[in-house]
């Protein structure tokens, strides 16, 4: 499985594995069905603690992305097909829940800020498809909610 | 019974000095505890008194509840230690090295020193005089494990390493770690090695358990606060309940909250009305040198 950790990040390494575990789903490179490398194999594959895999596939299960067998490898669950675009939105709200702190910490307006989002998607080339898709999910990102009401504290006000 | 316990360590090289004054942890099967400190923080003196190498002036240490100097033979037998500067006898070859401890240990694994000698490919027949540094080290590593020891304590085990061999030693470690539950015990200032394998950090400072907590929660429930100097007043952010260090770097507090980025964001804006702080979370080796860098 393509899993990387970089254990000096400030991120936890099980959250990491998690993280791309996640990334793997949504992605489509893991499908239901596939089995996850053991606690053990990956763990010395890594070179990490194998408790850390242990959380990390713990919480995976939990969270309801793969399944326990007694005595076989862990699967990927399958899924209805609209949790995949949840979970794409999901992930791709993760990544974007650090910009908007900083859009707010820079004071840079919600107009401006998604203006810059097309932008960028636009410039980025064969988006046609995903642009209509992001419409209509814009404010259900539940990364970016987060994002915005611990950031409410320094808005705008606080500029010259 | 725990694997490992310290109770109200205390010991002195020089009167009135104490190298370790009331340190208390313990650690039980498969735990993986990291000891972190500046050099002289009392890391190896402590691992030495776990290894009934040293007699503490006050205070106890239980090894699966025996007394490691009242009970040396019993304690030894369940241990393996590997420190930096480990002494091997350099006259004699590898191999007569490594058959003397296996006639040490009922519990000797033949089938792992094989595995380990093809793994480290150290020659059998060269003398230890002979051998490089990671070499040596090696095969001082497999003299620890082979016997499949229920604790392993490693002082610094990587130092002067080079990267390629410190990973090494640590699969070997982990390896043990994922066949027998191994419980571990290691000192290192190679960061990136405590943040792969423990899952407990202890941080010793000014002869004392300065942290003591899962990795995770280090880098979860534990933020690095940036303020600019101007905005608040320094002995206000210090006063500040989970505030552990504070000091000022180009016009800036940094402060170690305990508490994640989210949570401290919240108490500096509600406990000294501050809004311009930046608050994330550190790499281990920031939160060390924030905590324990300056004041020594």
């Amino acid at each position: 499985m393509l899993i990387v950790v970089d254990p000096h990040s400030g991120v936890p390494v099980y959250r990491q594995l998690m993280d791309q575990v996640k990334f793997h789903v949504a992605s489509g490179l893991l499908k239901p069905g596939d089995e996850l490398p053991s606690t053990r194999a990956l763990s010395t594959e890594l070179g990490v603690n194998p408790m850390t895999i242990s959380k990390a596939y713990s919480y995976l299960e939990r969270e309801g992305i793969v399944e326990r067998r007694p005595g076989r490898p862990l699967v990927v669950k399958a899924l209805p097909g609209d949790d995949l675009k949840d979970r794409k939105l999901e992930q791709l709200g993760e990544s974007l829940a650090p910009t908007v702190t900083m859009a707010r910490q820079l004071g840079i307006g919600d107009d401006e800020a998604v203006d810059l989002f097309r932008r960028l998607l636009a410039e980025s080339g064969d988006g046609g498809a995903a642009g209509g898709g992001l419409d209509e999910s814009g404010d259900g990102l539940p990364g970016a909610s987060a994002g915005g009401s611990d950031g409410g504290a320094s808005s705008e006000e606080d500029g010259p | 019974m725990r694997t490992v316990e310290f109770h109200e360590i205390t010991m002195a090289y020089r009167k009135g000095e104490p190298v370790l004054d009331g340190v208390g942890f313990a650690a039980d099967g498969g735990d993986v505890i990291g000891l972190l400190g500046r050099n002289g923080a009392g890391k190896t003196t402590l691992l030495r008194i776990a290894m009934g190498m040293l007699a503490p002036q006050a205070g106890a240490v239980r090894l699966f509840g025996l007394d490691p100097r009242e009970h040396p033979l019993a304690v030894k037998q369940r241990v393996g230690y590997v420190s930096e500067d480990q002494i091997l006898p350099e006259f004699l070859k590898v191999a007569e090295v490594i058959a003397m401890h296996r006639q040490l240990f009922p519990s000797w694994d033949e089938t792992l020193e094989r595995r380990l000698c093809e793994r480290f490919a150290v020659p059998p027949g060269a003398r230890i005089r002979t051998l490089s540094k990671g070499q040596a080290r090696q095969v001082a590593l497999l003299c620890a494990v082979a016997h499949r020891p229920e604790l392993l304590v490693l002082d610094e085990p990587a130092g002067g390493l080079d990267p390629a061999v410190r990973r090494e030693f640590l699969e070997t470690a982990i390896q043990l770690l994922n066949e027998e539950g191994t419980t571990i015990l290691f000192s290192s200032h190679h960061m990136t090695d405590v943040e792969r394998m423990a899952g407990r950090v202890v941080l010793l400072h000014d002869a004392a358990v300065l942290l003591d907590n899962p990795l995770d929660e280090l880098r979860e429930g534990f933020s690095l606060a940036l303020v600019p100097v101007a905005a608040v007043d320094g002995e206000r952010l210090r006063a500040m309940p989970g505030c552990l260090g504070l000091r000022e770097q180009g016009g800036a507090w940094r402060a170690i909250v305990r508490e994640g980025p989210a949570a401290c964001r919240e108490r500096l804006a509600a406990e000294l009305g501050v809004a311009e702080a930046r608050c994330q979370s550190l790499p281990l080796e920031e939160m060390f040198i924030e905590l324990v860098g300056g004041r020594s």
